[in-house]
């Protein structure tokens, strides 16, 4: 098989994340949207192909993704299509689109209006029909038991957490979209409080936000004919493990690790890698997993811990890492996007500048 | 908004499962006292699957009871319980295999407090007075605090199982939407013109689709409440389940003088199909100033409340030609 085309996002935007956004979904989506083609210089009618991720339950309306395609405009008709999953699974088919040779430029959008809804009650719906969802088992009970059984193996304390959440929302005070940050955050402090699903406490759950992201992406010579400094692509790969909590290493990550192997991760230096890390406790088994240095920069933006706008955090990790590889401060870096619950499906996204 | 109510609904579904050869004998095992396991190699999984996890091959349907005991090897302490866990007090998710078991299940554990909880504890499986044949028909306590039951198994195996789905949402009405409202309740149609192309849109979204501009209360404008039929059609109402109507009724789109876009889901009732045609002229009879009320308000759906109005009425004006409205259909 041919080696795959060089696709680089040459643009990127995202709306701050939003504790409750007072309008609706399609006008978070259209700034980005707008925004990303002001930028590049482009018309809607320049973009080839467009799809979305996001998903209707979060915010409890039916056929909210096909309202959403307002966003981008719906007349003329679009070719566009729709993943039920978080953008950067977005991200990941319009790159296999591209593939395929026929056309140059897509348009990759994440959003969510997470607020009408309770995730807790939401989240259960996802699992097996049978076994959990009717316990209404949610993804902070799912990750409690998997932070537990970290700590337990001796992998981990609640300290750990502690410090990861601190050393986030320090980062997070800096990041203008961020839904919280705190210059100030200590670890000690985060330990008094109280737990929510032992051992983790409410500030070990990233808040959930409304808000939308986006990037556009081009192959090879467009791209470097409207992007002055194309971001690539080096790889992007995505694996899934048993939707059976009990079939699962809890405290492993098999498909993050196969992913990374894929994309043969441990090839060169990474600058800086954003996780989608909604439970504290999740930075230390990807830390790990990954082999990431103590050079690499994590989550400096904050990460979800700071701000979660579901559907758009992963695709948000990828922009993230891609504007501090556009502005020079890194060179080479990892974007991960986490989806079903404790880390059961992972996507890694390498990114590098022009050398 | 203040003067206009939130959005407070529930989407609910009442899921029936059909349950298949291996998770039907599992329910049904929980509905008649006892735990069940399906051998797979040299394993035992429970709850069972109908296939290897490892290699994807189809199980045979080789049953073991498992438990009423087991060992937890994993959990958590649910400190704030929603409302759709098994438990309205504390409790503990956790992972338990059972006696004979080799791989774990997730359910509740109800201890007293997180101090009775700890990994490699033994918990044994209680079953609700009342069962269904669904996975909530059971419950862990520690072993020591279990109570000796006596169970009377039920008649057919289980085949289905119900899942009542609700979510709950709650939203604010947007404050273009609300503008929108208040208009009506004072008898007034309020839409938005784009300022880009011009055109006015009732209701409007916040927003001008074709432009891709978003718009403020500089943009809003009164369009008259008499309008032109642009479609309709009779709908003959389906008895699905929660399907409240029984008589046909018309549905249609109205232009306003004034809107670019036409006004559709209006429900027609006082006026029959024989009666009715597109570029038909009709005025929004107001219920009185004071008697107007919106009813379940929506941030997308429901166009105009029918608690505002009282009829739709034909002005006897001369048709408006059909080839006038092509661009205003739906």
């Amino acid at each position: 098989m041919a080696a795959p085309d060089d696709i680089a996002i040459i643009g990127v935007a995202q709306t701050p994340a939003h504790d409750c956004y007072d309008n609706t979904e399609p006008t978070l989506l259209m700034a980005v949207v707008n925004q990303l083609l002001s930028e590049a210089g482009l018309e809607r009618s320049d973009v080839d192909f467009t799809i979305a991720g996001s998903c209707d339950y979060l915010s409890g309306m039916p056929f909210a993704f096909v309202a959403n395609v307002d966003g981008v405009g719906a007349w003329p008709p679009v070719y566009e299509s729709h993943v039920e999953m978080d953008g950067a699974w977005a991200l990941f088919e319009a790159w296999l689109r591209l593939q395929l040779g026929d056309i140059d430029i897509a348009l990759v959008l994440g959003s969510g209006k997470s607020s009408p809804t309770d995730s807790r009650q939401v989240f259960p719906l996802q699992g097996d029909p049978y076994f959990t969802a009717p316990l209404g088992f949610d993804p902070v009970s799912y990750a409690g038991i998997q932070a537990r059984a970290l700590i337990e193996a001796d992998l981990a304390t609640e300290a750990d957490f502690a410090a990861v959440v601190a050393r986030s929302l320090a980062d997070g005070a800096t990041n203008p979209n961020a839904l919280r940050g705190d210059p100030n955050a200590n670890a000690a402090a985060l330990l008094a409080e109280p737990h929510l699903s032992a051992p983790l406490r409410h500030h070990d759950v990233s808040p959930k936000a409304d808000g939308a992201a986006g990037v556009l992406i081009a192959r090879g010579e467009r791209a470097r004919q409207l992007c002055a400094d194309p971001v690539w692509i080096r790889g992007i790969d995505h694996r899934i493990e048993s939707h059976h909590p009990g079939l699962r290493d809890l405290v492993d990550a098999p498909s993050v690790r196969l992913a990374a192997d894929r994309l043969d991760l441990a090839a060169g230096a990474l600058d800086v890698a954003e996780l989608h890390v909604t439970h504290s406790h999740e930075e230390t088994i990807l830390r790990r997993v990954l082999g990431l240095a103590d050079t690499t920069a994590v989550n400096p933006s904050g990460g979800p811990l700071c701000g979660d706008p579901v559907m758009a955090t992963g695709l948000i990790r990828v922009i993230e890492v891609a504007q501090r590889i556009a502005d020079g401060s890194a060179g080479r870096g990892l974007a991960h996007a986490s989806s079903g619950a404790a880390l059961q499906q992972n996507l890694l996204c390498v990114l590098e500048g022009d050398s | 908004m203040g003067d206009i109510p939130a959005v407070d609904s529930t989407l609910a579904y009442p899921y029936t499962r059909t349950t298949g050869p291996v998770i039907g004998p599992f329910l049904t095992g929980l509905r008649d006292g006892s735990l069940i396991g399906i051998r797979c190699g040299e394993q035992v999984l429970c709850p069972p699957l109908e296939f290897d996890p490892a290699t994807g091959a189809e199980l045979a349907p080789d049953f073991v009871e498992v438990g009423p005991g087991g060992e937890v090897v994993g959990w958590t302490w649910v400190g704030e319980p929603t409302e759709k866990h098994p438990c309205a007090d504390p409790f503990a998710f956790a992972l338990i295999r059972l006696d004979g078991a080799d791989t774990p299940m997730v359910h509740a554990v109800e201890a007293d407090s997180i101090d009775e909880m700890v990994t490699g504890m033994r918990v044994q499986v209680q079953f609700r007075p009342e069962r269904h044949g669904a996975v909530t028909d059971v419950f862990f306590v520690p072993e020591a605090r279990a109570e000796h039951q006596s169970v009377v198994p039920g008649d057919e195996a289980v085949t289905i199982t119900e899942h009542f789905i609700g979510v709950r949402m709650r939203e604010e009405i947007h404050p273009f939407r609300a503008r929108y409202y208040r208009a009506l309740l004072d008898g007034r149609f309020l839409g938005q013109r784009s300022p880009a192309d011009g055109k006015v849109y009732v209701p409007s979204r916040g927003y001008d689709p074709l432009n891709r501009v978003p718009m403020t209360d500089a943009d809003d404008v009164e369009v008259s409440d008499t309008g032109t039929v642009t479609s309709f059609t009779q709908i003959t109402p389906v008895q699905y389940y929660g399907q409240e109507e029984t008589e046909p009724y018309i549905r249609c789109s109205i232009l306003l003088d004034g809107s670019d876009s036409p006004v559709s889901g209006i429900d027609i009732r006082d006026l029959t199909a024989d009666q009715f045609r597109v570029g038909m002229r009709l005025r929004c009879v107001w219920r009185p100033p004071g008697e107007r009320e919106l009813g379940d308000v929506s941030n997308r759906w429901g166009a105009i409340p029918e608690t505002v109005y009282e009829r739709w009425e034909p002005t006897g004006e001369p048709d408006v030609a059909a080839d006038l409205l092509k661009d205003h259909n739906f």
